[in-house]
């Protein structure tokens, strides 16, 4: 984000500094204009005065021609006559310089032109009181009209330079208003554009150096995050690569060459020295890979395996992903990790699962053939006995029908052992056997197998209505009849065992045993009994394979029917608790996810 | 009364139980015609060769060398000859799965061997009972077993 705001003050920055550029350029030209201005002006006021002197001079040729006529007139000495001579060519030059001057003035060069006009006339009579002199005819009326008429052209040109000095003095006055006006703006104005322009650059760089500070910070962080990769690439052991797509050059981290077994940077990166690592069998595989990820510019996960330079085998996963920067340049960014280990783990652990699952096939066929084939010699004994019994029973003595009885009890006792034995080793899942079960069908099915030993101890049996599961029916089935012959087997002495099964539902929150489940609610059926109960710290042990509470001579038991309850309600996917009071009751609690 | 005698084979490799069977049919009144055979081959030999004595209910050991009860009610199922032959399995083990494919395959009832004697007879009272009217017993999943 931060650097989203860097890059745009830096065009605000382009701009400004832009702007600054065209103000100093336009207070260039302002001083320019400013400059050249004045000195126009001061050309002005020398042009007057320029204009002044030629009108005085051209004045002063006129008094001299007039006063050296005078005195030659008076003393009749031609020496006086000099100056006239003198400034009659002054006053041609000095009237051309003033044509000159004043050619860009139209009024004053009609006023020249008059004057010239004048000074001729005045030039004219001059000679011809000159020339009256020269014939000392000054007495004559003659002389005295042109010497009044001389006088009188000789004012009349004063007048006229006084005219035009007025006229030309006129014009620089105009003329200084004129520049006045803008000169005395001009200073401000430029004074006002430096501040401005000192001002953006303040603000450049205010921002120039905020950024500086962003840029550290970036910079700094950037430092610690590459510490942090080093790191990581360290402890997961993976290695980061660069392949710049357009030069097509390749940059290796430094854990890419650990990985490697080699010394960092110890080689340069090219594609040809990786390659040399590659396990020969996987050469191919990665070259066309390789291959492939030159011409699409990405590489999917792929697997391989190096040899380092010791020997070792290590198996590496490798990914890449195509990242454009800010310049538009094109770079493969890829990870390679050293997956070494977790492919050994895998190994062993799919050695254990398989060994396991050998060790449990083993395990249930030696227990179903065990009980299977042991059943068969046990029922020819017991047929054997009942046959003693019946046609041999008169030649026996007391002691021999003693042994017979107890053989029967042995056997019967071993016959239901390995009944139960067998029930255990085949209460195994199968998820075909699941089916959508009515559940007080089965239970009563459970009963009607125990019709017999109900009625025989009167016992009442109460059930709530149960909805239907998706379960193991048989399996089922077992449980109820299991559950309800223990509550039978071990009611209480002259006691008429009461029954009761109910229903509801519970969180898996309330659970006691459970706290992690991946179902909510669970469907829980408990059956409870008044009879001979049980110690509760006893309530884990009974589910135990062939764990009794109670001897043998009391209570016939193998110490499976539990175990097989617990198996099938694992299968279930539920979990069976117990509790019990003694002498008092107990109840066992079947707890059945509700999957939907 | 010799043309309702019942004739019963049973296919069993087990000496002891041939006995006990023998026994039990010897003092079941009214007694039946039996023909024991020892093992698959035998009783399939037995069926094909003679046409002529085929039994009115074969007794079938599951647990047999060279052919198992199984491969028996198989191939007496798929022939057209011997199909109508009601099979009784009677057998040691009562595996819930075993006795549904049995069911499936055509056995018309299934026997676990009793321990006591008595008990073996009064299974096979039951069964020469069922089938002895000679009428044809309809087959249903929930009679299948017979329990003395």
């Amino acid at each position: 984000m931060k650097f989203k705001s860097i890059y745009n003050s830096e065009r605000i920055l382009k701009i400004i500094f832009g702007l600054s550029l065209f103000v100093v350029l336009v207070m260039g030209g302002m001083s320019y204009q400013l400059i050249k201005k004045l000195s126009k002006s001061f050309e002005d006021v020398q042009h007057t005065y320029q204009i002044h002197i030629e009108l005085e001079k051209l004045l002063s040729a006129l008094k001299d021609a007039e006063s050296g006529k005078r005195a030659f007139i008076i003393s009749q000495d031609s020496t006086f006559l000099e100056p006239l001579l003198s400034s009659q060519s002054e006053l041609e030059s000095s009237l051309e310089r003033l044509k000159l001057l004043t050619k860009n003035n139209p009024a004053q060069q009609k006023n020249i032109a008059e004057l010239k006009i004048k000074i001729d006339k005045n030039l004219e009579i001059f000679e011809k009181t000159l020339g009256l002199a020269l014939a000392n005819k000054t007495d004559s009326p003659e002389f005295i009209s042109s010497f009044k008429e001389g006088r009188q052209t000789m004012n009349s040109v004063r007048f006229k330079i006084m005219d035009m000095t007025t006229h030309e003095s006129e014009e620089l006055g105009i003329r200084k208003a004129k520049s006045s006006k803008t000169l005395s703006n001009a200073p401000m104005l430029i004074y006002y554009a430096l501040i401005f322009s000192l001002l953006i650059l303040l603000l450049t760089y205010l921002q120039i150096s905020k950024n500086l500070r962003i840029l550290k910070e970036k910079n700094e962080l950037l430092e610690t995050f590459k510490e942090s990769t080093t790191q990581s690439e360290i402890i997961s052991k993976h290695g980061n690569w660069i392949w710049y797509i357009e030069d097509n050059t390749f940059e290796y981290s430094d854990n890419l060459y650990r990985l490697l077994g080699e010394e960092p940077q110890s080689f340069p990166a090219t594609l040809e020295n990786f390659m040399g690592f590659v396990h020969p069998d996987d050469l191919d595989k990665l070259t066309e890979q390789v291959n492939k990820m030159m011409e699409n510019e990405d590489l999917p996960f792929i697997h391989y395996r190096i040899i380092q330079k010791n020997g070792s085998i290590k198996h590496f996963k490798a990914y890449g992903k195509v990242l454009i920067d800010s310049d538009g340049h094109k770079k493969l960014l890829g990870t390679t990790a050293d997956i070494t280990d977790e492919i050994e783990n895998y190994r062993l652990i799919e050695e254990r699962n398989l060994e396991l699952e050998r060790n449990n096939k083993e395990l249930a066929s030696f227990n179903y053939v065990a009980s299977h084939d042991l059943q068969e010699p046990l029922r020819k004994i017991q047929t054997f006995i009942s046959r003693l019994e019946d046609k041999e029973k008169a030649n026996l003595s007391d002691n021999g029908k003693l042994y017979i009885t107890r053989i029967k009890s042995s056997s019967a006792r071993m016959r239901s052992l390995i009944d139960d034995l067998l029930q255990f080793s085949r209460t195994n899942k199968s998820e075909e056997a699941f089916e959508d079960s009515n559940i007080n069908i089965l239970l009563e099915t459970a009963k009607h197998d125990l019709a017999e030993i109900i009625s025989d101890k009167r016992a009442r049996i109460s059930s709530d209505s149960i909805p239907s599961m998706k379960v193991i029916p048989f399996q089922i089935k077992q449980l109820f009849l299991n559950l309800i012959s223990n509550s039978l087997k071990y009611s209480r002495e002259n006691v008429a065992p009461v029954i009761t099964i109910s229903y509801s539902q519970t969180q898996a929150s309330d659970l006691p045993k459970i706290k992690f489940s991946k179902h909510d609610l669970y469907h829980t059926i408990s059956i409870k009994d008044n009879g001979i109960g049980f110690d509760q710290e006893y309530a884990e042990k009974i589910f135990i394979l062939f764990n009794r509470l109670h001897n043998k001579n009391e209570y016939s038991g193998t110490g499976i029917g539990l175990s097989i309850c617990k198996k099938i309600v694992e299968n279930h996917n539920g979990y069976i608790t117990a509790e019990g009071k003694l002498d008092q009751g107990s109840v066992f609690t079947i707890y059945l996810p509700i999957t939907t | 009364m010799e043309k309702t005698k019942l004739h019963l084979l049973l296919a069993d490799d087990d000496i002891d139980d041939c006995d006990f069977f023998k026994d039990a049919i010897d003092e079941i009144s009214g007694a039946c015609e039996l023909t024991i055979l020892n093992n698959g081959v035998e009783l399939m030999g037995f069926l094909v060769n003679d046409p002529h004595t085929h039994p009115n209910l074969i007794f079938l050991d599951l647990n047999m060398p060279k052919k198992s009860g199984m491969e028996c009610i198989a191939e007496i199922k798929a022939s057209d000859n011997l199909s109508h032959i009601p099979i009784i399995i009677y057998s040691t083990s009562l595996d819930h799965t075993v006795v549904n494919s049995l069911y499936d395959m055509g056995a018309h009832h299934y026997i676990q061997k009793p321990a006591e004697f008595e008990s073996i007879k009064s299974v096979i009272n039951k069964v020469v009972t069922l089938f002895g009217d000679t009428s044809i017993q309809q087959r249903s999943r929930d009679n299948f077993i017979i329990r003395p």
